[in-house]
């Protein structure tokens, strides 16, 4: 500041083309540190457990892709829990997050979507119902009085899509389930279920037949017995007050772009899907209806 | 045959080894156990320790989910630990609450979440800190989980012990094959140390097996072992024993020799006596024929006295032929050998005027399936000894009875008893030692003589005073079947 003001002291004597070079300079001068404080602080990237498991290889690959793209340094942040990532999200402490569609509709007001995961060729995916393989279950109606194991309260396909099934049928979890617990995880609710440790789980379908290509063994020993209808894929999303900031439009162009570069083809690979698309936020009108009816349930 | 004599009827070279192979079994029987007992508690110490751990890390994981009831949280840190404890085997782990209600079972299929925990779990634990159960080969293990103070639930374990048991049955496999190979080598070792250390000893026992047959044969220097001081020792002592019984034998000989020249001696001169004394008589008769040889009732009275002179003679000396002449004394017993032992012993009896009481029953038979001349031998033996202990104007005594299978015959004396180391030589199982010692040579005949002939000899003092001795000679039975025959 205190250079600042003497260079202004000697502004009356500048040319006009002068002036116009310091401006710019100026200008450069005053963007220089927040750039390179940007450049020093790595981007926080949010992932929760929508993740297959802990795969220490994928997230090496994306953070090596990510940061290839951003041009410096990425952090991945896992969490236990959705609440704990959608909470780090909105509040700005990460610049963007893999987060689920319910979350995203809770929070629509302080979030942007950024991308959204392509799966079968379309931003889609569905939750499944499953009990232990070979059980003999005619439709939902049939795990009355089950144990069943949850995915997240935060989750939509392994939570809130049950939660508004049995809400359209007057029902509350504590009603038709004898017993209800969350793994905070969907790999963790197909292993409660082929374990015999719950006889049924609420687990996102793309999860589910993801693992069935991975880890036969354990799919296997659980079977499908209702399908949801399509719901919005869980998207990248991002605070609306970073909205400005470079790297979330960076992250975008990453994302998309994902299948253009082999770093980021070996990240889709393993994570099954065909890319990531720009989809409106009216993709998940279909989870917003679900908290809807949810809350007019009570 | 009582086990202890069939035990003692083995041979040594084999019994030896027997009895060490038979400690070798008690030693390694007992080390065996030990070594099991040790390892089961050091199997027991290690499981203890191992289930110890396995609880602690357990306990630490579960704890935060026991309080919150999570159950997934408890079976997640059930399932991950079974593939870190592989080395305890895990079979089942129960986690409760403090309503001893189940959060998660390691198998939720067997025990379901939110179920009561079946009551056998309660009591199959005891004091230890790992109850083992063999019959299931499951050991049970309970840790109460604690948090502030408070029993918050707690975790009931079960593990695989299988494999203590097979090691434990592979430790004893082992101990049983090295014992049975080390006792079977101390066993055939012990059998050939045996076998050459008794071998002098059978060097020893095949002489004195040919001294029982009667050649006892000293043993060769050359088998006197020169390293073995005991042995050559042994060795050189029988040898000694060899000679001295040799020596011993042939004195018994000379002696036996002397005695029956001696008594031959004297019945020689008895003898004498009977052919002197009706000399006399003869040369009389003879004078008297020379003189009044024409007169008839002389001649024939002096003639008669002559006939009568020369028959004793003659009878005498046909006695003492028939006594004395082995290639008769086969022949069986009859009268006449009573009678010629009579003759014989009269000038004796007379020589001491001494009486002779004479009972012979006999049952009609001309003869007795009984050889005569061993008989005739010993009863004139017997006869002259009791002859000889009797004083002077004694009665001297002999019965004979036929019983149908032997001959019993009694000779009885009036003298002060016969002295038991004499009286051995007659009645004890082994005469030796009294004929060692030289004495009763007379006597030990008369042994020879019933031993000969299957008999036995006894001693007793009568009732009237003086000793009888008696003969019990059983009758010949070849001799009588061949007679039958």
């Amino acid at each position: 500041m205190v250079r600042g003001g003497s260079q202004g002291v000697r502004i009356g004597r500048l040319s006009r083309r002068d002036f116009s070079k310091l401006a710019l300079a100026s200008a450069v001068a005053l963007a220089l540190p927040r750039l390179a404080r940007a450049r020093d602080e790595p981007f926080k990237f949010g992932l929760t457990p929508v993740f297959l498991s802990n795969d220490l290889e994928l997230l090496g690959h994306l953070r090596a892709y990510l940061s290839s793209r951003l041009g410096g340094a990425v952090e991945l942040v896992s969490r236990r829990t959705y609440q704990e990532i959608t909470a780090l999200l909105v509040s700005g402490q990460v610049h963007a997050a893999w987060i689920c569609g319910y979350p995203y509709v809770q929070y629509k007001a302080d979030l942007d979507l950024t991308a959204t995961p392509s799966w079968h060729g379309k931003p889609l995916y569905q939750s499944y119902l499953i009990a232990a393989a070979g059980r003999a279950v005619d439709g939902w109606s049939g795990l009355r009085e089950d144990i069943h194991a949850f995915s997240d309260p935060d989750s939509n396909s392994g939570f809130l899509v049950t939660r508004a099934l049995l809400a359209e049928n007057r029902l509350r979890p504590d009603q038709f389930f004898s017993r209800s617990f969350f793994t905070y995880g969907h790999r963790n609710v197909i292993r409660a279920v082929a374990s015999g440790l719950a006889q049924s789980g609420s687990v996102d379908g793309y999860v589910w037949e993801v693992m069935r290509e991975i880890e036969p063994e354990l799919v296997t020993r659980t079977m499908i017995v209702r399908k949801s209808e399509w719901l919005g894929f869980p998207p990248v999303a991002s605070p609306k007050s970073l909205a400005g900031d470079p790297r979330i439009a960076a992250l975008r162009d990453a994302l998309v772009s994902m299948s253009d570069d082999a770093e980021g083809r070996k990240v889709l690979d393993m994570l099954r899907l065909d890319g990531f698309v720009v989809a409106p936020p009216e993709l998940f009108d279909t989870i917003a209806a679900k908290v809807e009816t949810v809350r007019q349930f009570g | 045959m009582s086990p202890f004599r069939r035990w003692q009827a083995i041979p040594l070279s084999f019994r030896v080894p027997a009895i060490v192979a038979l400690l070798m079994v008690v030693i390694s029987a007992a080390i065996s156990e030990r070594v099991l007992d040790r390892l089961s508690h050091t199997q027991e110490s290690y499981l203890d320790g191992l289930a110890g751990t396995y609880l602690d890390g357990l306990s630490s994981s579960v704890l935060p989910a026991v309080l919150r009831g999570d159950v997934w949280e408890v079976f997640d840190a059930l399932d991950r630990s079974s593939f870190v404890y592989e080395s305890l085997a895990p079979i089942e782990t129960v986690v409760t609450n403090s309503d001893g209600r189940v959060l998660a079972a390691s198998d939720p299929n067997k025990i379901k979440a939110y179920s009561e925990l079946p009551v056998e779990y309660a009591s199959r634990y005891g004091t230890e800190a790992v109850t083992i159960d063999e019959d299931r080969k499951t050991g049970f293990a309970r840790r109460e989980l604690i948090y502030q103070s408070q029993p918050i639930g707690a975790i009931h374990a079960a593990f695989d012990v299988s494999h203590l048991f097979a090691e434990r049955r592979e430790v004893l496999v082992t101990l049983l094959v090295t014992n049975a190979i080390v006792a079977g080598l101390f066993a055939f070792g012990g059998f050939l140390l045996v076998h050459r250390m008794i071998g002098p000893i059978r060097v020893l026992e095949s002489h004195m097996r040919s001294a029982v047959h009667g050649a006892a044969e000293p043993i060769s220097p050359d088998e006197i072992p020169p390293g073995d001081g005991e042995v050559a020792s042994l060795f050189h002592g029988y040898n000694t024993l060899v000679h001295a019984e040799r020596e011993r034998a042939n004195l018994a000989m000379q002696l036996a020799e002397e005695e029956k020249l001696s008594s031959l001696g004297r019945l020689a001169s008895g003898m004498a006596h009977e052919i002197n004394n009706p000399l006399g008589g003869l040369f009389n008769a003879i004078d008297t024929l020379k003189t009044h040889g024409q007169t008839p009732g002389v001649r024939d009275t002096s003639i008669s006295l002559i006939e009568r002179g020369l028959a004793g003679i003659r009878d005498v000396v046909e006695a003492a032929l028939a006594t004395y002449r082995p290639e008769r004394s086969r022949r069986p017993l009859t009268a006449d050998d009573f009678d010629d032992v009579r003759l014989l012993l009269k000038p004796e009896l007379r020589r001491r005027r001494q009486q002779l009481e004479w009972d012979i029953s006999w049952n009609g038979a001309r003869e007795l399936p009984v050889r005569g001349g061993p008989v005739r031998q010993a009863v004139l033996n017997l006869l002259l000894n009791a002859a000889a202990v009797t004083p002077e104007a004694g009665i001297v005594s002999l019965r004979a009875k036929d019983t149908g299978n032997s001959l019993t015959i009694e000779i009885g004396d009036q003298g002060s008893g016969i002295p038991p180391e004499i009286a051995g030589i007659l009645v004890d199982r082994d005469p030796g030692p009294a004929v060692r010692a030289g004495r009763g040579l007379g006597l030990w005949m008369v042994r020879r003589v019933v031993d000969e002939l299957g008999g036995t000899a006894s001693i007793a003092p009568k009732n009237d005073g003086g000793t009888a001795v008696t003969l019990e000679i059983p009758f010949d039975r070849e001799d009588a079947e061949a007679d039958a025959a």
